[in-house]
């Protein structure tokens, strides 16, 4: 099972009050590509889609995904294979900031 | 008069109520998030929220209880292989959701209905209360697309919606830079209007080119529904027949450039403006911020001063940024320095809140 991990100013999202003292998320998945993984958080998680994807199923601009420790550079098909035990960390890019 | 307003700003959504010694700030909802604009449904008092989150796209909120809790409603999509080009020269991009620039309740007699415009261009409807939408094909599809280009921004938004009170099938929008369109027929079919606007930003002989027109906002009168008023890029334009045709009224004082206006809820040749220097300077005319008031249907304008800063105050007010409630003597405004002023006397006279907030984006009466 791979493990998809949601960094917090993702998994803020997921509360009906966002604030922003919320913990990492994290859930596992049975899983062969990021694609694979991110379709089964949608399921878990269906508000998370439009965070992560935009409405062409591409990983969105200024987020960014980490599969072992190495970025995810293919971001439309987002067919980087997992393994068994790998985990998936998903998070926000430090660029696209607003003042 | 209503008693409660939502303010927008770049920073979060700030309530604002009203109890027995003044203006009271309740709590905001989304502090540190980008609220591009509010709505609340006069239908069943629900509030909704856009939101621009930048790293994680365009969202639209609902909260059935005043903001202490949200739901999360759908976003118009624009369909795969959509695209949007400018007149300008630019090559023709994918069309994504780049900004809720408008949104509006539907009838009464349309449960579930929304209104959404949108950047880059196009207008969606619901009719489950947001949780999806559906993209206006027939005004995306018009020929004069084509000539639709950005203004200010890098791409054509449609920023007003004006569902006709005598016929909500009748539906009027302004798109910047796009011109005024008017569909008879529940957006089935779409003209364009706008005859008699002015585009001095255009080559001398298309300046008048319907399709050019960079409306910055556009009102009705709901109980005089012919009566619409236009503050444009440069100019301010009134129309008594609906948008068909359109009045510039090159006297108002002080300038004519500015992005909000609000109507009279009854009288429809009352209408209000905050006035600035065009339109790559845009600043209050001499550092001097104020407002200006038609009575007589853009005869004459006044300039209203009291309660406002003295110069220097370089405050500036978006085109949703500036509200009036359905009595017609409640006004409300907030602006990019984070100023919120009130009017209880029909914009007479101005109290500043006693607060400083993040530069705001809009303003709504609930």
């Amino acid at each position: 099972m791979a493990r998809v991990v949601i960094a917090p100013a993702l998994a803020r999202w997921l509360t009906a009050s966002p604030g922003h003292n919320v913990a990492e998320v994290a859930i596992t998945v049975t899983a062969s590509t990021v694609r694979e993984a991110l379709d089964a958080l949608f399921v878990i998680h269906p508000v998370l889609r439009g965070y992560v994807v935009d409405e062409h199923g591409t990983l969105r601009h200024h987020v960014v995904a980490y599969v072992d420790g190495e970025p995810v550079r293919d971001k439309t098909t987002l067919a980087t294979a997992l393994n068994a035990d790998s985990e998936l960390y998903l998070f926000q890019a430090l660029s696209g900031g607003m003042l | 008069m209503s008693d409660r307003f939502l303010v927008s700003t770049k920073k979060g959504l700030f309530p604002v109520s009203r109890n027995g010694t003044g203006w009271m700030m309740d709590d905001p909802s989304f502090i540190g998030e980008n609220v591009t604009l509010a709505m609340v449904d006069p239908r069943d008092g629900t509030w909704y929220a856009a939101l621009n989150l930048g790293h994680f796209g365009v969202k639209l909120k609902a909260s059935k209880d005043r903001g202490a809790t949200w739901t999360e409603c759908g976003v118009p999509a624009y369909p795969d292989g959509a695209k949007f080009s400018t007149f300008d020269g630019k090559d023709s991009q994918d069309a994504k959701l780049k900004l809720i620039w408008a949104l509006e309740p539907g009838h009464v007699s349309q449960p579930g209905r929304l209104w959404c415009g949108t950047l880059p261009g196009g207008l969606f409807r619901s009719d489950d209360l947001g949780q999806t939408w559906q993209l206006v094909e027939s005004l995306w599809n018009v020929p004069e697309r084509q000539f639709w280009f950005g203004g200010g921004a890098d791409q054509p938004g449609l920023h007003s919606i004006c569902i006709d009170p005598r016929d909500p099938k009748i539906i009027r929008v302004a798109v910047s830079c796009g011109g005024v369109w008017t569909s008879y027929d529940d957006g089935a079919s779409w003209e364009l209007h706008g005859q008699g606007l002015r585009a001095d930003f255009m080559p001398p002989d298309q300046q008048y080119s319907t399709v050019s027109q960079d409306a910055h906002i556009m009102v009705q009168c709901p109980a005089d529904p012919d009566q619409i008023w236009i503050q444009h890029h440069n100019g301010i334009f009134v129309s008594t027949d609906a948008a068909k045709t359109f009045t510039e009224l090159p006297h108002a004082k002080p300038s004519v450039f500015g992005f909000a206006v609000v109507v009279h809820p009854q009288d429809g040749q009352r209408a209000w403006f905050v006035p600035g220097v065009k339109d790559e300077c845009r600043v209050p005319v001499d550092g001097k911020f104020v407002v200006s008031h038609t009575r007589d249907g853009g005869k004459t304008f006044e300039v209203i001063t009291k309660g406002l800063p003295s110069e220097p105050a370089y405050d500036i007010v978006y085109r949703h940024a500036m509200a009036i409630d359905s009595t017609g003597d409640r006004l409300a405004m907030g602006s990019t320095t984070g100023g919120v002023w009130t009017s209880d006397t029909g914009g007479d006279s101005w109290t500043l809140l006693d607060a400083r907030l993040p530069p705001v984006h809009a303003v709504r009466f609930i």
